[in-house]
């Protein structure tokens, strides 16, 4: 066990137990500040798996903007603390969400087994001429903004650019959505 | 002995199980949302993980578009959050039952 599989192995159970804390607070601030702390570690095992490009962007993305929007409607809302009492599931509900936990478990420990039996080398994608091979890295492990530039831009060209457009109708949705009703309102009547 | 990116499959799986946990035990729809994010950074866990288990750059790429998608779901989901709360001076979904079948 080298150093970066021990550290890795102690920001996963960090990141995990740390999920389980977040989802379990009562208050959407703390449970919010819980959140970017998973988005770091998450970060620091994208940093260990080689993605160094999606480690910053992690923190810059996740940790920054898209947080800081989280905290933002938070504070705008001000909920009061009768708001956010923990109860209200039945046990009717509570008997099916663990059912469907379940399920999820054994459909991912089937997927994990079935991966473990076969293996990624005898899946082909590593050895054979089909078109994942072509996909390999151009520029090297140690030059992963060139690496993630030259597939985004060249593979994925058309889903990147579809992105763009459902940022922008994502953009005017919730401006639309959010705006106040009280003028159209008031000149309805 | 696995490998690093075989673990990291393993707890994008936990990760994910506790985030499914949280949208299906909480009743506040704030914290359903925050629950959502975390099973979307399992989903990027578990990319760049395969990524790295295939020596390919398509999971490090699908990651990019899977933080895209989700900033857009938290614009609108956050948007209709205060929408609601305009309309029913509440966030719990019991509150919420016009839809109610």
């Amino acid at each position: 066990m080298n150093l970066v599989m021990l550290s890795f192995i102690v920001m996963g159970v960090a990141a995990v137990l740390l999920s389980g804390v977040m989802i379990t607070r009562r208050w959407p601030v703390s449970a919010a500040m819980v959140l970017i702390s998973v988005m770091t570690l998450l970060a620091g095992m994208f940093g260990l798996l080689d993605a160094h490009f999606a480690a910053v962007s992690q923190i810059i993305v996740y940790a920054g903007a898209i947080m800081v929007v989280f905290v933002f409607v938070i504070m705008l809302l001000n909920l009061p603390p009768e708001e956010l009492r923990y109860g209200g599931v039945t046990v009717g509900e509570m008997i099916l969400s663990a059912a469907g936990v379940a399920v999820a478990l054994v459909l991912g420990t089937k997927v994990g087994q079935g991966y473990l039996s076969v293996g990624i080398e005898e899946l082909g994608i590593l050895k054979s001429e089909n078109s994942l091979a072509l996909h390999r890295p151009l520029f090297g492990p140690d030059q992963n903004v060139k690496n993630v530039a030259a597939t985004m831009f060249v593979e994925y060209l058309w889903a990147f650019e579809l992105i763009s457009f459902l940022i922008i109708a994502a953009m005017i949705g919730s401006v639309v959505i959010a705006k106040k009703r009280s003028a159209e309102n008031a000149n309805a009547a | 002995m696995l490998t690093l990116p075989e673990l990291g499959l393993y707890f994008s799986f936990l990760m994910f199980l506790v985030g499914l946990a949280g949208v299906m035990f909480r009743k506040n729809i704030l914290f359903m949302m925050l629950s959502v994010e975390i099973l979307l950074n399992a989903a990027n866990l578990a990319f760049v993980s395969a990524s790295r288990l295939t020596n390919t750059m398509d999971g490090q790429v699908v990651m990019f578009f899977v933080m895209a998608v989700a900033a857009c779901e938290a614009a609108v989901g956050l948007a209709l959050i205060i929408s609601l709360y305009r309309t029913k001076a509440s966030i719990e979904v019991d509150d919420l039952k016009a839809l109610r079948g």
